[in-house]
């Protein structure tokens, strides 16, 4: 996806950007009435709106879910409105293109950790544009040039003449202003806010119980529905016997859906009890026979295939006849689910004029759309909620959930909430991809590395949502693998398209979530192949990339990276390290490890990054340790497997996520680069595990090549297992 | 039946099997509490029943009858004041926050019957799950509020 967004991201700043700022919002009437109940306030712009009494609300383009961009954005616009972040309410704006600022004001969505990078300007303009407007109503007020008045945290002041004005005062005047084309913007050595450790704005709701999630919306009327799709992807429900729990206690009814059943019922938990009892019958389907492990099989015998060329340089098959030693290893990563702490769930309200929705979505518009589709209403006659998410990942991009709400409100006239039983939850999920690897490098006379070819089999989110070119490979598969900063003379990735029978999906960091991991470990093997030690081997690499080089060189020094095995009080450790680029940031960590009860004790991590710019430091430092733990959470537990087409898993039981008492010590450092702005809510994901396993690796020979290692016993010391395919 | 929620007696006509996570959320609107997976695994149900962190989401609310429920909403007479709430807000602890409603519930609990715990104890006591990883900060909040 980074290919996409660099062009794009460049086309947003050129054009496109300014007329998109300061377009004026025209409200929909409908919308209006219904949702937002805008009373004395007045609107400076599509992103702002400002009351009498000084609040402002700030419609945000992107969601809360954890990562803090209901700080992080509000500081942008408050930092050049020259307002204290105190007096900005943050609500998620509704659907429409006005909103639709990445890309070149083509999409919007919240994820691929773009938040920031798609907003950091244009919110910027919003808030210096605002204020300009207030400044030059008050200019016109107290007849005075405008390069007399000043502003003081949401006042403005005519210094000469002793006079200040509150803004919510000029919110008449200024509304009548022209917005102005280029506001100049505040230098970096004012700012106030970007940069600075700025408190969220989320805590105090987050502790008190009143934060407000799609799951916890009550509207009068409504009804609850428990639902159960057909737990073998595309099967049919051929037969239910609703009379079999009609009468339990609060049901109303039981409705079809989209490959499923649905009770409704005044309760939730009626509802799911009634589901639990009803009995279904499935038609039959191909997709019965299905088994993960067979599947991997599959995979697994097309590690030699000629695919598509994702990425080549040199020429990697001499090198690799001209080789003195060639070798190669192979790599699998399992399926994986999101559960969001929060189940799927949505509430719709459709009636003939209108449909309403309280939709946690990490898509507006994908939602709006798809509500449209259904109901058969012009969009304007869509409103959508966006509450608090109680996660994301990825998962929420899907409109499945919102849509069967959609489909029940509409066929019964009345307000539905849907929610997912965890079961369903996992059972339904959008999974990370299984992902086949083969990495094969070719030694030179000089024991240096002189080729790298790498082999990816699987599917990608990308490349099942829009289809792909037959010679093109798919981003979300081969992202993290190609494109890697070594200095190779000769390398070559080819993606081998393996489709999978199930639901795939974006899934926290993506590709990256698994060529970190793999990329990372089979650089520790090249390394080891050539007698080299690994962070002297890839600093050796890097000397043509110095922000790689600069990050790689920070974590070393504050882990005091030790290259090899320390014991202190009869204790084993050793130090891991692993560097890798997603989304724009840099981020390099090294894992100090040991093996307690042939168990791997990862004691601390030491995390440097380089996002170019740091807007809020604290929440960077809060996503590194996020990214880290599901860095970890993959590394040793998480894993979905299918049999006979059903996932073996369903809920934290059998499907574990990283526990309180796994998370090891970490600490961040940031490094401000002033490179390019990059992401940060999924770049602390992918050097976790490689880290962790490098780290394995010096203490037991064991080279970790397949997730989760929870079961396998790292007590025994191996012998080196990396396959060697030619020596001499 | 008659429950006592954050000092308040509702009365409530409802299977007695039915958990009490669900009377709190549906029943009495207290939506602070949270539906995470109906197993006892995660922990964002977790409320007090006689000052004891419990998991509602298994709990029928017959077994609550009598007892004393507090509720993340209950938990402070004025504004989040808990001083596990204050040390939460110091900190900046949650990230997506749904489960911290769970967490903060079982810290409380915790930090009643040891106001000093060790690391150990507050390992074995803090189980919930939290899909952010907030764990450092969780941690670094219990101490904080054990010794405020």
């Amino acid at each position: 996806m980074n290919e996409i967004v660099n062009v794009s991201r460049r086309q947003l700043i050129k054009g496109g950007a300014a007329s998109l700022t300061l377009a004026f919002f025209l409200p929909l009437k409908g919308r209006l009435a219904l949702a937002e109940k805008v009373t004395a306030q007045t609107r400076l712009n599509a992103f702002l709106t400002l009351e009498t009494n000084g609040q402002v609300t700030f419609y945000s383009p992107f969601i809360e879910m954890g990562q803090g961009t209901y700080t992080s954005l509000p500081m942008l616009v408050a930092e050049e409105m020259d307002i204290d972040i105190a007096r900005i309410k943050v609500v998620q704006a509704p659907h429409g293109k006005q909103y639709k600022i990445m890309f070149g004001g083509t999409q919007r969505f919240t994820g691929g950790s773009y938040s920031i990078r798609s907003s950091y300007d244009i919110l910027r303009h919003a808030g210096a544009a605002a204020r300009l407007m207030l400044i030059n109503a008050a200019a016109k007020l107290w007849n005075v040039p405008v390069n007399e008045i000043s502003t003081e945290s949401g006042d403005v002041l005519h210094r000469k003449t002793n006079r200040k004005i509150a803004y919510g005062q000029l919110v008449q005047l200024a509304s009548k202003e022209n917005p102005p084309e280029n506001p100049t913007l505040k230098s970096p050595s004012a700012f106030r806010y970007i940069g600075k450790a700025i408190k969220r704005t989320d805590t105090t709701a987050k502790t008190d119980g009143s934060a407000i999630f799609g799951i916890d919306i009550n509207i009068p009327g409504m009804l609850y529905a428990a639902v159960k799709k057909t737990p073998i992807y595309g099967a049919k429900v051929l037969s239910f016997d609703a009379a079999a729990v009609r009468n339990m206690p609060g049901v109303v009814t039981v409705e079809t859906i989209p490959q499923g059943v649905a009770v409704i019922a005044d309760r939730f938990w009626r509802a799911q009890k009634a589901l639990e009892k009803l009995p279904i019958q499935y038609q039959d389907t191909p997709n019965q026979q299905f088994s993960s492990a067979q599947l991997a099989q599959q995979m697994r015998a097309r590690l030699d295939e000629t695919g598509v060329v994702a990425e080549s340089k040199g020429d990697v098959l001499q090198a690799f006849e001209q080789a003195e030693k060639i070798f190669s290893a192979d790599y699998e990563v399992p399926f994986l689910a999101h559960t969001t702490m929060e189940p799927m769930n949505c509430t719709a309200h459709v009636t003939n004029t209108f449909c309403e929705l309280w939709a946690p979505n990490q898509g507006v518009d994908f939602v709006a759309e798809m509500a449209a589709k259904i109901t058969g209403l012009p969009l304007d006659k869509i409103i959508v909620h966006t509450p608090y998410l109680g996660g994301g990942y990825g998962r929420r991009f899907y409109t499945d959930v919102a849509e069967q709400a959609v489909v029940l409100s509409k066929k019964l006239g009345k307000p539905i909430k849907v929610v997912w039983s965890r079961e369903e939850d996992v059972r339904q999920d959008f999974f990370r991809p299984m992902t086949v690897v083969k990495h094969r490098a070719a030694i030179d006379q000089k024991g240096t590395i002189s080729a790298w070819h790498s082999t990816l089999v699987g599917e990608g989110p990308i490349g099942r949502l829009f289809g792909v070119q037959p010679d093109e490979a798919d981003n979300s598969v081969v992202e993290g693998a190609r494109h890697q900063p070594y200095q190779i003379a000769n390398k070559q990735v080819d993606w081998v398209q393996h489709k999978h029978p199930i639901p795939i999906g974006f899934w926290r960091s993506v590709g990256h979530s698994f060529n970190g991991f793999i990329t990372e470990s089979f650089v520790d093997e090249m390394a080891f192949a050539c007698g080299k030690e690994p962070v002297a081997f890839r600093q050796e690499l890097l000397t043509n990339s110095p922000r790689f080089l600069a990050v790689l060189n920070q974590v070393t020094e504050m882990a005091d990276y030790q290259a090899g095995v320390s014991e202190t009080a009869g204790i084993r450790a050793a130090y891991g390290v692993a560097i890798h680029e997603s989304f724009n940031s840099i981020v390099a960590q090294v894992a100090q490890v040991s093996i307690v009860k042939g168990q791997a004790k990862v004691h601390k991590i030491w995390c440097a990054v380089d996002c170019g710019l740091a807007v809020n430091p604290d929440t960077i430092e809060a996503q590194m340790q996020s990214g880290i733990s599901t860095g970890l959470s993959q590394l040793f537990l998480e894993e979905v497997t299918f049999e006979q087409g059903k996932t073996v898993q369903n809920n934290f039981h059998n499907y574990p996520i990283l526990p309180p008492h796994m998370m090891p010590a970490v600490e961040v450092k940031i490094i401000q680069s002033g490179a390019e702005i990059g992401g940060i809510g999924e770049p602390g994901t992918p050097p976790t595990a490689a880290a962790v396993t490098n780290a394995i690796f010096k203490l037991t020979k064991q080279r970790i090549r397949r997730l989760p290692i929870a079961n396998i016993d790292l007590s025994v010391t191996a012998e080196d297992s990396t396959t060697t395919v030619r020596t001499g | 039946m008659k429950l006592n929620v954050n000092g308040i007696e509702h009365q409530i006509d409802l299977e007695p099997d039915t958990p009490l996570l669900w009377v709190i959320r549906d029943n009495l609107g207290l939506t602070g509490t949270k539906f995470g997976c109906g197993i006892a695994q995660c922990g964002a149900c977790t409320l007090h029943l006689d000052g004891k962190a419990v998991r509602s989401c298994v709990l029928p609310v017959s077994a609550a009858v009598g007892k004393k429920i507090t509720t993340i909403e209950g938990l402070s007479q004025t504004g989040a004041s808990h001083p596990v709430q204050k040390a939460w807000q110091e900190i900046d602890v949650p990230q997506c926050g749904y489960c911290q409603s769970g967490q903060i519930m079982t810290a409380a609990a915790l930090l009643q019957a040891n106001p000093n715990p060790s690391d150990a104890q507050i390992e074995s006591a803090m189980t919930n799950l939290c899909r952010c990883g907030s764990y450092l900060r969780i941690k670094q909040a219990i101490k904080k509020a054990a010794n405020a």
